[in-house]
């Protein structure tokens, strides 16, 4: 029974935690129509800007998760608007082939600058809650409010102002946003950072639970990515959903097979969910 | 000079690519207070005529003004904020957004006055305020069509094109309709307007447009147009 619980906790907080990039992977997705798996990339640089304010500046996990975002989302700007977009006429295959082209440059670049090494945020140690025969640690409990809190900012910027609203527009019906004179170049603009930088956001967050290296986003590649097909891609709630069940499968998972094939679980939820419910657990009809 | 006509557009050329041209030298006005309606055969240009007034085709000839100004270089943003709506006949809401939202949002371009015009289309469509936390996609194809017009109506237009408004409605839906129209057009607004159902169309329409291969045919009051028995014969059936 503990077991049981306990697993449902540590489903529930990391797939928190992979949340906030799945967001961001579907966000791009519903505004740019291509899987960008450059993600991983922005995840990555997000994770080592948060840590060089928190270790260099000694700030906290909330100012880190700023830096974060702002560095995702500028390095996704570059990435997006500097070298994928001009591949766009070539069709979404080339572009997502592309990205995975720009996620090894951006891999390569943080190699360059910090170095292999696995780095650890400077955050003091808190000792775990025991709750009956369940340990959850202070600092995951904190990172599921964070992750929770940044979903909600986003929940609102799409839902109650004018450009989120603009952006869900364009994401519909881009030719009719057009008409109505929303220019779709900026909402992508607008998307690009919005995306990466929830995924550079989602990099701390990875990097406070455990550490951060180059590899850091493209580890969690595969859940981000199946987290939002699960939901149905381009569906905001949906990547939420998709990283929470994923979260729980994971762990649920772990009770009956060896830890080796936890990254199994992901490609079977995805195969699963494509072949029963193509669209995902939130998607629409016709994407 | 009297004031200048809410719409003038002058030779339009104007085709999809490199394919021969749609539109070879169309052209037509719409006067203030009009409902003009564009007929002719399958293959005509009507729509094309209404896209590129719109600026959604780009045109390779011609000029169009809009209340007397020229706008011909512009893009669809630009017509859209010197005064032209321009309602598409198809997938002209954003179904996944609710009422309210579709409402507010094609208002993008004027934020400042955005609530008050959401509370015009309410009132001038009490529908919609009852719907209006529905998802646009829930709505009859009736409900979908007033939708997409009180969404033209966003931008305070000066002149509101419609691409088929009665398509694929109910013969009810299609009365309400023009109904819908005409009491828009008593308001004051003009309207162009390409319909399939070209007899009741043209019965409301102050003029009419007979447009053939691209080019104009004919010309006349709207409801001459339809009783015109060579007219009939050719593009009414009967």
């Amino acid at each position: 029974m503990d077991a049981l619980l306990q697993a449902l906790v540590n489903g529930l907080l990391s797939g928190s935690l992979i949340a906030v990039p799945a967001v961001g992977f579907t966000a791009l997705f519903a505004i740019l129509r291509y899987p960008s798996f450059a993600v991983a990339g922005y995840v990555s640089v997000g994770a080592f800007a948060g840590w060089w304010v928190n270790t260099r500046f000694g700030l906290g996990a909330a100012p880190a998760l700023v830096m974060a975002f702002i560095a995702g989302g500028l390095s996704g700007l570059a990435c997006e608007m500097g070298a994928l977009r001009r591949l766009m006429p070539s069709g979404a295959l080339t572009v997502s082939i592309a990205s995975i082209a720009v996620n090894l440059v951006l891999e390569n670049i943080l190699r360059f600058v910090f170095g292999n090494d696995l780095r650890g945020f400077d955050l003091p140690i808190l000792p775990d809650l025991q709750w009956g025969g369940v340990f959850i640690g202070v600092q995951q409990l904190w990172n599921l409010a964070l992750a929770v809190a940044v979903v909600a900012a986003v929940f609102g910027f799409l839902m109650f102002t004018r450009f989120g609203r603009a952006m869900r527009a364009v994401a519909d019906n881009p030719d009719l946003a057009r008409l109505k004179g929303i220019d779709p170049r900026r909402i992508a603009a607008i998307a690009v950072v919005l995306g990466a930088g929830l995924a550079g956001a989602g990099g701390v967050l990875l990097g406070l639970d455990t550490s951060i290296d180059p590899m850091t986003g493209y580890r969690v590649l595969l859940s981000v990515f199946a987290a939002a097909v699960l939901g149905g891609l381009g569906s905001v709630p949906g990547a939420v959903v998709g990283a929470l069940v994923l979260g729980l499968a994971e762990e649920l998972a772990l009770l009956a097979v060896p830890a080796t094939y936890r990254t199994a679980v992901g490609f079977a939820a995805i195969l699963l969910i494509l072949t029963f419910r193509p669209r995902g657990l939130l998607g629409e009809k016709a994407v | 000079m009297s004031a200048p006509l809410p719409l003038v557009a002058e030779g339009l050329v104007a085709g999809y690519g490199a394919a021969e041209q749609i539109l070879k030298g169309a052209s037509l006005c719409v006067r203030p207070g009009e409902i003009v309606t564009i007929i002719g055969p399958n293959g005509a240009g009507k729509s094309t005529f209404l896209k590129a007034v719109a600026g959604l085709v780009r045109l390779s000839g011609g000029r169009i003004t809009v209340a007397g100004q020229d706008v011909t270089a512009r893009d669809a943003t630009g017509r859209a904020r010197a005064g032209l709506a321009f309602v598409p006949q198809e997938a002209n809401v954003f179904g996944r957004l609710t009422v309210a939202e579709n409402l507010s949002v094609s208002g993008f371009l004027d934020p400042a006055a955005t609530a008050r015009r959401v509370e015009e289309q309410y009132a001038r469509y009490p529908m919609l305020a009852v719907k209006r936390r529905a998802l646009a996609r829930t709505l009859s194809g009736g409900q979908r069509q007033i939708l997409a017009m009180a969404m033209g109506l966003m931008s305070a237009p000066s002149l509101i094109l419609l691409d088929e408004p009665t398509a694929g409605l109910s013969p009810r839906a299609a009365d309400e309709l023009f109904e819908a129209v005409i009491a828009l057009n008593r308001d004051g607004l003009p309207v162009l307007m390409v319909e399939q159902h070209a007899v009741e169309a043209l019965e409301i329409s102050h003029r009419g447009y007979v447009l053939v291969s691209g080019r104009n045919s004919a010309e006349g009051p709207g409801p001459a147009l339809a009783r015109d028995p060579e007219i009939r014969r050719l593009f009414l059936g009967g």
